[in-house]
């Protein structure tokens, strides 16, 4: 479904991706995982079409490296901000409005009440505007959003964050749900082993900009590099 | 049953304040064509009224720019200019009738706006001093293009405002009449386009252009369409007012006071809203002229920038804010009378 090949990023003098290659096939759920500054978000915004990138980006079988964040948008590659970013004035209904208009290129107020219903929104659709959710709240609707443009692949950028335990686990339950609900290819940036552990079915591993390790999250988090990586010890 | 009634508790006042803002918009509106009335219809008044007017277009045009799309314009003199002067060229020099002459020069300041399209990548105050900047080269041009556009002396010889169908447009009741209509026109059309999709995307790309370019919407074209209709906007009251006053010349037609004063007429009004700008900007050319000026004859402006600093410190969303705030209250009250005289 999506393909990454040799694919970099600089920043000036600063290389933020270097080389960077692999698959992900269609119905995976796959955490991309690393130390702070490891290139994650970078990798989000440059398969989102945030930054520039150079290599090649593949989804579905059709070049998108050189199209604009609208049209990736528009051909299924759904994402998630790491600090949510809702249309602020605007109501979690007319959020999702804009979402689905634009991107899924239709209007169904049928299938906003389902994607409400879903995240858990539907009390708080018309209600207010976006400003006045909380930050659980916020991230559901991130995630609603996303879903409103009806996408095939949806990359999840650090989606559990500044959750506590219980939120947290109820929330990858409603991620599982999500993926089989609406046949949806994941990727999910997570700093923490065990959530990639239960949730994941492969794990690819960053590291200054490089990709470290690739596979099940069993094998790469048993891998001495990347123990090393997480820990600055290999033997830890 | 308690939830039945608490439910249409909390239904009704947001029926009301539906209700309550349409009715608000009706009562504007006639109140605007009443006017004249009130003020005792005098030529001066008149005059000052479609003035007065005439910025409330220019107000509306600047405000649909920061509010759908989050343009910050300090330059919509050069939309009002370009279209002055295309109107007056055309029906002056080619004798088009004035009447089609007026939606022509805010064609052609439509087309002018299409050259700063290279500024819809700047962002805040960028796009801000860029258009500035595109204003003042406007200005230079009609100077400078003496062959067309008459030079510093500017242009005189052009047609004003005709009678239609017995109406004298010309005279000052016709003129505001026209002016009026015009400003309604484009208010309804700012309403529809706010409802729509496309307004609600446009609301949301002056929030954060990245979180509606990550859900598919091309915010490049939707602002492009927005600086064009804008351009038209303020072109077509930049026409009529040429007509209106019978003579044009660069330093007046592109003065910094069409790029200023429309953005203090919005903001007093509460440029988020529609009537905001419209209500804003008589209030305030009034105040200035007949008040500000009989206290101050000369530097009365400084009153407007009082009153506005004193308005942005308690009221941020302006004459709209405000009565925003206390209809709900207003109707609520209505409401709880209506509900006491029922039990």
């Amino acid at each position: 479904m999506l393909e990454l090949d040799a694919v970099t990023v600089r920043f000036g003098g600063l290389t933020a991706l270097s080389g960077i290659s692999f698959r992900i096939a269609q119905g995976e759920i796959l955490g991309l995982v690393g130390p702070n500054g490891a290139g994650k978000t970078t990798l989000f915004n440059s398969i989102s079409g945030l930054v520039k990138a150079r290599g090649r980006i593949s989804f579905n079988g059709r070049e998108v490296t050189g199209l604009p964040l609208h049209k990736r948008a528009r051909a299924g590659i759904g994402r998630t901000f790491q600090i949510p970013q809702p249309m602020h004035h605007l109501t979690v209904r007319e959020n999702l409005a804009v979402a689905q208009v634009f991107g899924a290129g239709r209007y169904d107020e049928k299938r906003i009440d389902e994607i409400l219903s879903v995240m858990e929104l539907s009390h708080k659709a018309d209600a207010d505007a976006a400003t006045a959710l909380a930050l659980q709240e916020l991230k559901r609707l991130e995630i609603a959003k996303a879903l409103a443009t009806e996408p095939k692949l949806l990359l999840l950028d650090e989606v559990l964050a500044g959750l506590e335990s219980n939120a947290k686990r109820s929330f990858m339950l409603k991620l599982k749900e999500l993926h089989a609900l609406f046949g949806l290819t994941v990727v999910i940036v997570e700093h923490d082993i065990e959530t990639i552990s239960g949730l994941c079915t492969r794990a690819v591993v960053l590291n200054f900009g490089q990709l470290l390790a690739d596979g099940t999250p069993a094998e790469v988090f048993s891998n001495p590099a990347v123990v090393e990586s997480y820990t600055g010890n290999a033997h830890a | 049953m308690p939830v039945t009634s608490n439910a249409a508790a909390q239904a009704a006042p947001a029926a009301v304040s539906q209700r309550g803002r349409g009715a608000l918009i009706g009562a504007g509106v006639l109140a605007l064509a009443l006017l004249p009335l009130v003020a005792g219809a005098s030529p001066y008044m008149l005059g000052l009224l479609i003035s007065a007017l005439i910025l409330s277009g220019l107000a509306l045009s600047w405000a649909l720019l920061g509010n759908l799309g989050g343009m910050v314009s300090f330059g919509h003199a050069a939309f009002f200019g370009v279209g002055a002067y295309g109107s007056a060229l055309l029906a002056g020099k080619l004798g088009m009738p004035v009447l089609l002459a007026i939606p022509l020069g805010g064609l052609i300041a439509t087309v002018f706006s299409l050259a700063m399209l290279p500024a819809l990548r700047l962002s805040g105050p960028y796009f801000a001093l860029a258009i500035l900047a595109y204003a003042q080269i406007f200005r230079i041009l009609a100077t400078e293009l003496d062959w067309l556009t008459g030079g510093a002396a500017g242009l005189q010889r052009y047609p004003g405002l005709p009678t239609v169908l017995g109406f004298n447009l010309a005279d000052r009741a016709g003129s505001y009449v026209l002016v009026l209509a015009c400003v309604v026109v484009f208010a309804l059309v700012y309403m529809a386009l706010r409802r729509s999709h496309v307004g609600t995307a446009l609301r949301a790309i002056a929030d954060s252009e990245d979180a509606t370019r990550v859900v598919g919407v091309n915010a490049t074209v939707l602002k492009t369409w927005m600086l064009l209709l804008s351009a038209f906007i303020a072109g077509v009251f930049g026409a009529l007012n040429a007509h209106i006053i019978g003579f044009l010349e660069p330093d007046y037609a592109f003065s910094g006071i069409w790029s200023v004063m429309p953005i203090i007429a919005a903001v007093f009004g509460g440029y988020r809203s529609v009537l905001g700008p419209i209500f804003g900007a008589v209030v305030i050319y009034l105040f200035d002229q007949v008040i500000a000026k009989s206290l101050i004859p000369v530097g009365h402006q400084i009153l407007l920038g009082i009153v506005l600093a004193i308005m942005v410190l308690l009221a941020p969303n302006g004459l709209s804010g405000l009565v925003a705030r206390f209809l709900p209250r207003l109707a609520g009250r209505s409401l709880s009378n209506a509900e006491k005289g029922h039990a």
